[in-house]
């Protein structure tokens, strides 16, 4: 959405639904927002109808206040958890077929491109461990080593959520899960070592831990993906459902996982590297230099 | 697909139609060229559709327009333009209700019926509302076709829908091209029509009554939802922090 | 295209076809394309002059993509559509198309060029036989995302054994999506068809994707006379801020726009919005057919209107039929054809109407499993008397001669065994 996008006609403010009202005036469009100023603006996700105590929402939640650009950035998801809560937030999202979303981002990003060559448009894919490890692994790794400039974020819950509790590729070894009735008897997918072999520009992994460094790793990803190639963002989203983590203790277990397995890890290459230094400089020049008089 | 021979015609009229009507496209209605309008499924002249548009808005219960995003989000001055203009068709109407349909998502966990309408169900607004007549503009054409269908099957509302494209053969009265001066002369068909001696719905006995009664239903939910709200609230009202640990 | 039918086709020790060209020279080429200029869809169907060249049916293809303004095309090899999207890539090389590249196989393809349609740019892509067959997850739901994108199809054997061979059983499974399907004739329909289906499935009433079919080799491998206007003018481009649905480029209201809303919760979302849905697309393919009238001259061609023997066909079926028409005639027989150019929309009532007062009707076929009929069939039922004659077909990549089809006039091969005698023995 443009800027242009958000304007209500004249005469039709008093028509509009508060919660647009609020879109308008409140949200995070056109600006800077931080996971700090939480509550002090309009979110993008808010109503959902995620499971109580679902990580993944809450990393889905923190993830969109990373956005850089929110108000040109489309989403695209497919069958899983996950895409519940994207179809209710405020940007555009798209619901493809079974683990297109990176064939789809590949025509949809080129397809902007051609459109609107003198602004960016962001596309980033968000999908869960079988939607990318398994069904739409072909087109994540060709997209990975076509360089198709989108992110790519993995909803790692390490099982098929919403079909209710199968194995996934993402699933540990030895866990018993539907479809696994003598546990996995393979190990996770090392996706993160398939992102550096295809020569993904910006590989992070995380636990949902941190809100700030989800927002962080975010922006940097989709920076990085705009000018230098492909990024992947893989987060460890439980599922307290289908691994019965009581409600209270998702928080508890998303800490021990990270540090059993799951720590923060970043793999820049060195053209990324340089090219986020140069924005930040940029940046810093800006402020130096003040607010046009 | 077109179905056979028969000389007969498929009306497109006021519901409620039953559990899944056909399209009307299927039932060989057709689409109206531009000084064209359709009618209840018939070609007729543009005059002709916009009168019958008037004379429904006019004479049946609770009207309402329906703006969709080509309308409400003001996103060129070409939108701004026809959006006012949709503001002097609902000045001519009494009693007229604006609900929008600022986008086409699944709205979660449900709609207000009362502030907006949705593609996904939108028969919860007019049966809510009781709208008998009402007028989709603004609506992206896929979208309003959805619609449309719907409203057909489950209820007795009577669509009308300003095209700013080719039109709509699930309305009961569809005008194609509609850009700003089209819509001007839906104004002009209103005022026309009143001349002609029609008394609105709205300043009939029953219309009164009826509007009357409903702002008096309002005006009680407010304030049992003032009254009540407080104690019952309280703890939702100040959100649930998702990062307490 | 029966002069066509016996085509020279080179092929590696696979049986795969050979389909080298020369890559084109870049420095002269690249003015020309930025030297075309956009006209009229009328002006380019109707009225630019046009010259008779002698080409396959690839490069028909090829110059309709010249002219038709495409701004990606999304290829993946498979016989024999590969030599046409590789002569798309040579136009890519060639400045006449802005983005172009080799996707992954038909799942990712399909699936990129809907995500290319999503963004408004004019989408092209093509295949044949398995691939189709691969790509047909995404290639249904295609209408339901309102994508107005090309697709030409070069049919070819599907099922086990493995075969390259012409045979258009593939099309039976599209006709079912709400994809518009047009199934070209010979050479001159496959340069016509593809710019008319952009024209015509970008109507906003329409908004569809569109499938030009075509039968391998006897078509995309062979020549034919195709008459084509000067190669310096071209379609007007997409118009993607009038379809029927908003595009997803953050540019066009509503800012908060979820187009494919995943319909299955039913506590917020109805199943009749499923149902409608349907029905929306069936009726947009309805809506397409003025358009198919206007652009391509009926949804039908009629030879030989009120004959007594009526053949119903389509494809490379409707030149072999020609040829069988006028034998006929040589021996005095009076042989009606009718030529179906709009698999989807149907020609319901056309058919009726050019069929109605026949006596016999044939509809010889390019496929085992006889879908046109079927679709004829189900269409005269309770509207002719004619006796309706599945056949002939042939498969596999057999030609159909033209012999097989005058038998078919008359009697066919397998009444002569029919008996009502005991076994003698």
């Amino acid at each position: 959405m443009s800027l242009e996008t958000l304007k209500i006609s004249p005469g039709f403010e008093s028509y509009m639904p508060k919660e647009y009202v609020d879109l308008v005036e409140r949200g995070p469009y056109g600006r800077e927002v931080k996971v700090s100023e939480m509550g002090t603006f309009k979110e993008i996700l808010e109503e959902h109808p995620m499971c109580a105590g679902c990580a993944m929402t809450l990393f889905i939640r923190t993830a969109l206040i990373g956005l850089p650009a929110p108000e040109h950035t489309v989403i695209l998801g497919t069958a899983g958890c996950g895409r519940l809560a994207l179809s209710q937030a405020s940007i555009p999202f798209i619901y493809g077929n079974y683990g297109d979303t990176n064939g789809v981002a590949s025509g949809l990003k080129r397809g902007l491109g051609i459109r609107f060559p003198n602004q960016q448009k962001d596309v980033v894919v968000m999908a869960g461990d079988g939607g990318l490890s398994d069904i739409g692994f072909s087109c994540v790794m060709h997209s990975w080593f076509r360089k198709e400039k989108f992110t790519t974020v993995m909803l790692d819950n390490e099982v098929y959520g919403n079909t209710g509790g199968q194995e996934s590729g993402m699933t540990n070894k030895g866990v018993v899960l539907k479809m696994a009735p003598h546990g996995k008897k393979f190990e996770k997918m090392d996706m993160i070592g398939l992102a550096k072999t295809a020569g993904v520009a910006y590989i992070a992994r995380l636990a949902p831990t941190n809100p700030t460094r989800i927002a962080n790793t975010i922006r940097k990803a989709v920076l990085i993906a705009r000018e230098v190639g492909p990024t992947y963002v893989q987060a460890y989203t439980s599922c307290n459902i289908e691994y019965a983590i009581p409600t209270p203790k998702v928080m508890d277990d998303a800490r021990a996982v990270e540090k059993d397995r799951y720590g923060f890890m970043e793999i820049i290459s060195d053209e990324a590297k340089a090219y986020l230094e140069r924005i930040e400089q940029e940046k810093k020049a800006k402020a130096v230099a003040g607010p046009k008089a | 697909m077109s179905s056979a021979t028969s000389q007969l015609r498929y009306q497109v009229l006021p519901g409620p139609e039953g559990l899944l009507p056909p399209s009307a496209s299927a039932m060989g209605v057709v689409l109206p060229q531009d000084g064209e309008g359709l009618v209840e499924g018939v070609l007729t002249a543009e005059d002709l559709a916009l009168k019958a548009a008037a004379r429904a808005m006019l004479t049946r219960r609770n009207p309402t327009l329906f703006p969709g995003p080509l309308v409400v989000w003001g996103w060129n001055k070409h939108t701004q333009e026809k959006a006012s203009v949709v503001l002097e068709i609902a000045a001519e109407i009494p009693g007229v209700k604006i609900i929008p349909m600022p986008d086409y998502r699944p709205i979660y966990p449900k709609i207000d019926p009362e502030a907006v309408i949705n593609p996904c169900h939108p028969n919860l607004t007019i049966w809510h509302n009781k709208i008998e007549a009402c007028i989709f503009v603004g609506v992206h054409c896929h979208f309003a076709n959805v619609t449309l269908k719907m409203v057909r099957a489950g209820t007795n509302c009577y669509t009308i829908a300003l095209c700013a494209e080719a039109g709509h053969e699930d309305a009961m009265v569809s005008l194609p091209k509609c850009g700003t001066e089209k819509l001007q002369k839906m104004v002009k068909a209103l005022r026309q029509v009143k001349k002609e001696g029609i008394t609105p719905w709205a300043l009939t006995p029953n219309g009164k009554r009826e509007l009357e009664a409903e702002r008096d239903q309002r005006r009680k939910q407010r304030e049992a939802i003032a009254s009540a709200a407080p104690d019952f609230a309280h703890e939702l009202v100040a959100g649930l922090d998702e990062n307490e640990e | 295209m029966a002069e066509g039918l016996e085509t020279e086709v080179k092929t590696n020790p696979q049986g795969d076809v050979i389909t080298t060209t020369e890559a084109p020279k870049k420095e002269q080429k690249e003015s020309k394309a930025a030297k075309q200029r956009v006209v009229t869809p009328e002006h380019l169907f109707f009225e630019a002059p046009r010259t008779k060249t002698f080409i396959t049916g690839s490069e028909a293809a090829k110059e309709a993509i010249r002219r038709a303004n495409v701004d990606i095309a999304i290829s993946y090899p498979i016989t024999p559509q590969s030599e046409t999207m590789q002569q798309v890539g040579y136009l890519y090389a060639e400045g006449y198309l802005k983005d172009y590249y080799r996707g992954e196989e038909e799942y990712g393809v399909m699936s990129a060029v809907a995500g290319a349609s999503r963004s408004g740019v004019r989408a092209l892509t093509a295949t044949a036989g398995p691939g189709l067959m691969r790509g047909m997850e995404v290639i249904t739901s295609w209408p339901g995302g309102r994508m107005p994108l090309l697709l030409m199809v070069m049919c070819r054997v599907i099922n086990a054994p493995l075969a390259i061979q012409p045979d258009n059983v593939e099309l039976s499974y599209l006709l079912n999506c709400g994809i518009l399907v047009f199934h070209a004739e010979n050479q001159q329909d496959f340069y016509d068809f593809p710019l008319k289906a952009y024209v015509i499935a970008e109507k906003c009433e329409v908004t569809l994707p569109a499938a030009v079919a075509v039968d391998g080799f006897f078509v995309t491998h062979a020549r034919g006379w195709v008459e084509l206007p000067p190669e310096d003018i071209k379609l007007p481009p997409r118009d993607c801020y009038h379809e029927a649905v908003p595009m997803m480029d953050n540019e066009n209201p509503p800012a908060r726009l979820s187009r494919d809303a995943p319909i299955q919760k039913s506590n917020f979302i109805s199943y009749q919005m499923h149902a409608s849905w349907q029905q929306e697309i069936w009726a947009a393919v309805d809506r397409a057919r003025p358009w198919v009238k206007k652009y391509m001259g009926g949804l039908i061609e009629v030879v030989n209107p009120g004959a007594d023997t009526m053949i119903v066909a389509s494809g490379s079926a409707v030149s072999q039929s020609r040829e069988a028409v006028r034998q006929a005639s040589e021996r005095g027989d009076r042989i009606g054809l009718v030529k179906i150019r709009s698999l989807r929309p149907w020609p319901t009532q056309e058919l009726i109407e050019a069929c109605r007062h026949a006596k016999r009707i044939i509809v010889p076929e390019f496929n085992c499993v006889g879908w046109l009929a079927k679709e004829v069939r189900s269409t005269l039922y309770g509207h002719t008397q004619a006796e309706i004659v599945s056949g002939p077909r042939v498969f596999g990549g057999m030609s159909m001669p033209t012999e097989l089809i005058l038998e078919y006039l008359y009697k066919t091969p397998n009444e002569a065994r029919l008996t009502d005698k005991p076994l003698s023995i």
